[in-house]
């Protein structure tokens, strides 16, 4: 199962290629494939589910499905694995969530989602922040009158109070980029911030946001992204903006 | 329209992709075989195995040139 339309899918050969299908039922329109078993029946989807290059194979392929048909459509994205046993078991879901697909479809019209990820470099933030704070002044005046002993003690202290300092101005930069960008879309999703082994970057991620845009203020959108990157980069800010993804964030399905 | 970004920008992560396709969308119970769940574990399984997976490759091409590159 892919997603859910309000109409028809325009067929196009790369859909053919998908070999996809479509099940109209009062108005909505589900695009699926037919799958074999030996592939996804739950034994075997979970044993797949821990070969890497299986994953991404098929998730890839999953999101560009949905994204081919978002051209042309507003979407309800489906979570990949989600499969029924017969056709019939999706008419019968289709029919009795008919009022929260109907309210899904029309809150998420119009609207694109979009993700952004802060990122900060520590070395580069310290080196560019002139004075860090009063207290930082302080300690490197107290360093220079101390004896060595003395002086190490206050050197870490030191470390500990700009390690501090510079949380701070994480903070500050991400609220900066976060409120420009929310007074630009319509709603928006927190992320927990990724750990440097995920994401596989020197630089500290410092925000991690998805953002539900309407498609006429993406332009402005993405703009003041760049503006807002362009105008921090001396503090080692850089910024990842992806999509339009189809609106996995933004769906909420769960009543009759 | 918009350019979609998948098509001109190949790096969009693994992780991204993953994030959404497997964290978020509807989840349903009901007549389903099965609806991916628990799988926020995936993070930490995709790096090993994707560090695995490297590796493995590595150990390929050395197997072909005799020679391993880290």
């Amino acid at each position: 199962m892919y997603c859910i339309t309000g109409n028809p899918p325009q067929h196009d050969q790369v859909e053919e290629l998908w070999d996809l299908k479509y099940i109209g039922v009062d108005g909505f329109y589900a695009t699926i494939k037919y799958v074999s078993e030996s592939e996804f029946s739950e034994e075997n989807l979970k044993k797949n589910l821990s070969d890497i290059s299986w994953v991404e194979t098929n998730a890839r392929e999953h999101i560009k499905v949905i994204s081919r048909i978002m051209e042309n459509s507003t979407v309800i994205p489906f979570k990949f694995g989600t499969i029924y046993n017969s056709e019939e078991g999706l008419r019968k879901f289709i029919r009795d969530y008919s009022s929260s697909l109907s309210k899904n479809l029309k809150s998420i019209e119009g609207k694109e989602e979009w993700s952004v990820k802060i990122y900060c470099n520590y070395k580069t933030l310290i080196e560019n922040t002139e004075e860090l704070s009063e207290d930082v002044v302080a300690i490197e005046k107290q360093i220079g009158e101390s004896s060595p002993g003395k002086a190490y003690i206050l050197q870490r202290k030191k470390d500990e109070v700009i390690k501090g300092e510079i949380e701070k101005l994480y903070k500050f930069y991400s609220q900066q980029f976060f409120d420009e960008l929310k007074s630009l879309s319509e709603s928006y999703l927190i992320n927990n911030l990724l750990p440097k082994e995920l994401t596989e970057k020197i630089d500290d991620m410092i925000l991690n946001v998805t953002f539900f845009v309407s498609k006429n203020k993406v332009r402005d959108f993405i703009s003041t992204t760049e503006l807002q990157m362009n105008k921090n980069k001396i503090y080692g800010v850089t910024v990842e903006a992806t999509g339009p993804w189809p609106p996995f964030s933004f769906i909420s399905i769960n009543e009759k | 329209m918009q350019e979609n970004i998948y098509d001109r920008n190949k790096n969009i992560t693994i992780l991204e992709v993953l994030d959404r396709v497997l964290n978020k969308g509807v989840v349903l119970t009901g007549d389903i075989v099965i609806s991916v769940a628990d799988i926020d574990l995936i993070y930490v399984g995709v790096r090993l195995l994707l560090s695995s997976v490297e590796t493995m490759e590595k150990l390929k091409t050395a197997k072909k040139t005799g020679i391993i590159k880290f």
